[in-house]
């Protein structure tokens, strides 16, 4: 187990766990505005990703330029869902909530096969093909991109939600709906923002992953676990806990793979994980 | 109340007399499908809808259920009804250990902590090459009978589902009457009244969770012994656990006959789709079956039962309110 | 003279219900069940492809495929003409769908045999259906070993199973070291940790030593693997001379693009058919798929010895615009086979078209597959099949073994990374 074996590790754990960290956040945000799991989350990686690709196979655009346009049009559907689908079940039991956002997770898997075929795509020859020597550890472009896409799209949530006016509005309802509401403001339209920016901080995942993954109507199933690992580790609600802790079940995730086999590197994650409950069941950075 | 008693008999002699009426293999099939999802939806509820802990990990009991009596079975001729009993108390033993570890948390994060759980158990067994690992355990179809619970028809296996069902009803019911009911009722609905009364509430959401543990492995057992063979994939995936929550939500939770009402809609809805449409292979079928589940679980949050019972009281109210406005004009 | 008009009247009613049901055979219902959706539902979707132009050819006919049988179409002509209707259902990858849909195909569709079901485990459950209600079930792919270990009478399989395409590696290794004069070193085994991969590296891991061989790393990932980076690190850092690699294809292409971006060159890597010789393989990683060698049951070469191959795959091509895979040429065989077996039945009684499958002896010419024919044993094994390993050089898959059918002679060791143009 040479420094080499084990830096080139570290790096790739945490260049894949920027990706969880960023699926991660859209969830976390959804959660700590409204209180609802959103089982459907990988759906909008999903749809991100076949976004990409369908404007890279139709008009030849690379997938770094496209990805304001399919943030933006993430957004949109999320804002879409909320306003057809989730604004029902706000008030609902958790129960109801869970069991909404499972349909329609199912429902996005069979509407993306039912109208793209099952069949894998990929984009290849990107503006971030190839790979890169840094440190003396190899480095894949499509990876350093997606992580540094994470930092940056990680830190302008961030920004947006402790500098800006409307950022400090979605907190307050947050912390406390009634509250807010008395204060003016409008938890409908806060519960639509965070329904928007989770979609579209998934989506851009979903980008950022489609450089160098396969697409397929099914790839949410990969991440999501994962992501609501992350949710939970760094504390339902909170942005930061979710990119800290993202990293961290990257990392834990390779070095786990690498030290114990791989068939238990998800079982190592999930025991951390178990752990990290019983101990602190808010989780690193929750409110408790 | 006699009616009731009478009408309900009648419906048990029509379910067990069903397979010597029908004798259509496909849909006899369906109702022992219907059947087993039902019960263990039941039995979830026990832990879900009475104790209110909403577990998605459940496929953990399910699966040490039908392993435990498979293994028993094939490494040391351990007769399967014997082997499903001690599948049962295996899982309830070991939900000990999960009830301990997890019943501080609340809401979201014992809902997740369970699926993490679930999730370790079938790597576990996936990577066990003693319990067959990923290529799984197959019981080979010789002596056949109810001695062997193998069973050429499927008349047989209906009724042991039945059986079984009833078992697990007859369990719930028995719950909710009983002191271990009362108690459940009262952290549910009012966990800090309970505490302060000094109901030990993490021991009653033990037994509750050992019960439903218990039931959910009977149901194992008998899926492998259907089915005559198991694997990590088809006994311990998040993706059943969901399932037998599902039933139950769709029913109505904590509710007696919630999840087998909610078996019923949710087994038939899926497989008819899927005979319907699933040949064509464009996932038609599936986007029918999550479009109901999506709307069930928007328009029905107290489940379909509970709809139900709404529109039986709004009914009542209706006739009382038609009647006293006659009275009046009278 | 009434009476005889009564008489007149009842034979004409009775010939024309003989004439009725003999217009009634018009249809032999074949049940077909794949992964339509769910997992592996690109590979189903091939594989239904190839069953439709398979009932097409013996319904109707079909041009410039005049060693096929059926070509001339029309239907089964013991059977007077009765056409093949495909009832298809979805398994979904699913043990448990996979026995329902045998169950309802059976006894609700009274098909005259099964076919399918490509996933191993999903073709165990659903010919223990078959087996109970005694209906033929035919298995044109699943390739674990045991599926023909049960002792099962109605269960037919005509590829080739996993333990003989080890036989098969290791055959080609020992030939190769003496034909090249090159040394096979330490061997890694890579797989996906699900029935068929586990399966398969238990062979291999068994089947080594008796070659002469030493297995240096076993290593096995969870399918749904986000990245496969510290898989590739722990077998770069055991140094094989070659990687046995079994996996699907999202694993096969994350673990390709991995190689290439640690620098991860074995002598060779060895695969077993699945993700590396689905369509998308080589289109989706291009000049980077070179050199790798694998497994398959099928390749388009191999026409020049069987021109069938090249005539039947033209027409799959016109309709589908994609070459046959060794899933979906197996599967198309599968269809030809059973439908032989019934017509030699001259009837869609179970016992009859059961009796007919263990009689089957096909040509190696009437099929478009590279086998010696299709000849079942008692176990229902087709004993006659055989596996090919194919190389990718130039974009498209050659022959390299059997070497007295190979096309092209084996490139070893594949070039570092570095050195490929």
């Amino acid at each position: 187990m040479t420094a080499e074996i084990l830096l080139q590790t570290l790096a790739s754990g945490v260049l894949i766990g920027l990706i969880y960290a960023l699926v991660a956040i859209g969830l976390t945000m959804i959660f700590g505005v409204m209180d609802i799991v959103n089982f459907a989350h990988g759906e909008f990686l999903m749809l991100g990703m076949y976004a990409s690709f369908w404007l890279f196979a139709l008009f030849a655009l690379d997938p770094m330029l496209t990805l304001p346009l399919t943030v933006l049009m993430l957004f949109a559907f999320g804002v879409l869902l909320y306003k057809l689908v989730i604004r029902r079940i706000i008030d609902a039991p958790m129960l109801s909530q869970i069991f909404t956002t499972f349909g329609l997770m199912i429902l996005l898997r069979g509407a993306a096969q039912f109208l793209w075929k099952p069949d894998f795509r990929s984009i290849e020859n990107t503006w971030v093909s190839g790979s890169v020597k840094l440190f003396g550890i190899q480095l894949g472009q499509p990876q350093l991109a997606a992580g540094l896409g994470a930092i940056v799209v990680t830190w302008g949530v961030h920004q947006f939600l402790t500098r800006t006016k409307l950022g400090a509005a979605l907190e307050a309802t947050a912390a406390d709906k009634e509250a807010a509401q008395l204060m003016g403001i409008d938890s409908h339209r806060m519960f639509a923002l965070a329904w928007g920016i989770g979609a579209a901080c998934a989506g851009a995942a979903g980008v950022l992953l489609a450089t160098f993954f396969p697409i397929f109507p099914e790839v949410g199933a990969n991440f999501i676990l994962l992501a609501f690992v992350v949710v939970n580790l760094g504390g339902f609600g909170s942005v930061t806990g979710a990119f800290w802790a993202g990293i961290l079940v990257g990392v834990i995730e390779v070095m786990g793979g690498l030290l114990l086999g791989p068939q238990y590197k998800l079982a190592v994650v999930l025991v951390l994980f178990l752990g990290v409950l019983m101990f602190r069941p808010q989780g690193l950075m929750g409110k408790a | 109340m006699m009616k009731r008693t009478i009408l309900f008999a009648a419906l048990l002699a029509l379910l067990v007399a069903l397979p010597l009426v029908s004798s259509n293999p496909a849909h006899l099939n369906l109702a022992i499908l219907v059947l087993m999802a039902a019960q263990l939806g039941v039995a979830w509820n026990i832990l879900g809808g009475y104790a209110g802990q909403v577990s998605l990990g459940h496929a953990a009991f399910y699966g040490l259920g039908a392993y435990t009596s498979t293994m028993l079975l094939l490494n040391f001729g351990l007769n399967p009804w014997l082997g499903m009993l001690l599948g049962g108390v295996v899982a309830a033993a070991l939900s000990l250990g999960f009830g301990w570890s997890c019943f501080r948390l609340k809401g979201h994060y014992f809902a997740m902590a369970t699926i993490a759980v679930a999730e370790i158990v079938q790597i576990v067994f996936t990577n066990w090459d003693y319990a067959g690992g990923a290529v799984g355990l197959t019981i080979p179809m010789g002596e056949r009978g109810w001695g062997a619970m193998v069973f050429a028809d499927k008349a047989p296996y209906y009724w042991l589902a039945l059986g079984l069902l009833a078992l697990t009803v007859g369990a719930t019911w028995a719950m909710e009457r009983s002191h271990l009911g009362y108690y459940l009722r009262a952290i549910k609905d009012e966990p800090d009244a309970a505490r302060s009364i000094g109901i030990a509430i993490a021991r009653y959401k033990q037994i509750a969770l050992a019960l439903s543990a218990f039931f959910t492995a009977l149901g194992g057992s008998l899926y492998a012994q259907k089915e005559l063979y198991i694997d990590p994939g088809s006994v311990l995936s998040t993706a059943l656990s969901i399932k037998m929550a599902l039933v139950s939500i769709l029913g109505g939770v904590g509710t007696l006959f919630g999840p087998v009402v909610g078996s019923v809609v949710l087994t038939t809805i899926e497989e008819l789709t899927r005979a319907a449409f699933g040949g064509s292979g464009r996932g038609t079928d599936t986007m029918i079956y999550a479009a109901l589940i999506v709307v069930i679980a928007v328009f029905y949050p107290s489940g379909l039962i509970g709809w139900w019972r709404e529109r039986v009281r709004h009914r009542k109210a209706r006739r009382a309110q038609l009647a006293a406005n006659a009275e009046v004009a009278a | 003279m009434r009476e005889t008009m009564i008489r007149a009247l009842c034979a004409a009613v009775l010939s024309l219900g003989f004439a009725l049901g003999a217009q009634a055979q018009q249809e032999v219902k074949i049940g077909v069940l794949y992964p339509l959706t769910g997992p592996a539902a690109s590979s189903g979707a091939e594989m239904k492809n190839a069953l439709e132009l398979a009932a097409d050819i013996i319904n109707n006919g079909a041009k410039g495929v005049a060693g096929l049988p059926f070509a001339n179409g029309g239907g089964l002509p013991n059977l007077k003409g009765a056409k093949i209707k495909l009832v298809f259902a979805d398994h979904q990858g699913n043990p448990q769908t996979g026995a329902t849909e045998a169950e309802r195909l059976i006894s609700q569709e009274k098909v005259a045999a099964l076919v399918g079901a490509y996933n191993s485990n999903v073709t165990a459950t659903a010919s223990q259906v078959a087996e109970r209600y005694q209906v033929p079930f035919l298995n044109p792919e699943s390739s674990s070993a045991s599926l023909t270990q049960r002792g099962f009478k109605w269960f037919f399989r005509t590829t080739p199973h996993d333990d003989l395409f080890v036989h098969n590696f290791f055959d080609f290794l020992k030939e190769l070291e003496a034909k090249k004069k090159v040394k096979v070193g330490a061997i890694a085994t890579f797989n996906e940790n699900t029935l068929w991969g586990n399966e398969t590296t238990k062979l291999e891991a068994k089947l080594a030593p008796d070659f002469g061989y030493a297995i240096v790393k076993q290593l096995t990932y969870p399918a749904k693997s986000t990245q496969l980076t510290s898989e590739v690190q722990t077998l770069k850092a055991a140094s094989p001379s070659l990687v046995m690699q079994s996996s699907y294809l999202g694993d096969a292409l994350l673990s390709m693009k991995t190689y290439k971006e640690l620098g991860f060159a074995p002598d060779m890597i060895l695969a077993n058919n699945a993700g590396f010789t689905d369509t998308e393989f080589i289109k989706t990683l291009g000049k980077d798929a070179e050199y790798v060698i694998t497994r398959e049951v099928w390749a388009l070469d191999l026409a020049n010895r069987n021109p069938l191959i090249k005539e039947v795959n033209a027409l799959y091509n016109s309709r589908h615009k994609a070459n046959f895979t060794g899933n979906s040429s197996r599967t198309f065989t599968g269809l030809m086979v059973i439908a032989d077996a019934i017509n030699r039945a001259k009837s869609t009684e179970p016992e009859a078209v059961r009796k007919a499958l263990t009689e089957t002896n096909l040509p190696a010419d009437a099929l478009i597959m590279p086998w010696k024919g299709v000849k079942f044993d008692a176990t229902g094994q087709n004993v006659l099949g055989r596996g090919i390993l194919v190389q990718i050089v130039g974009g498209t898959y050659h022959t390299v073994y059997p070497f007295d059918l190979a096309t092209q002679d084996v490139i070893w060791p594949m070039p570092k990374w570095d050195q490929r143009k």
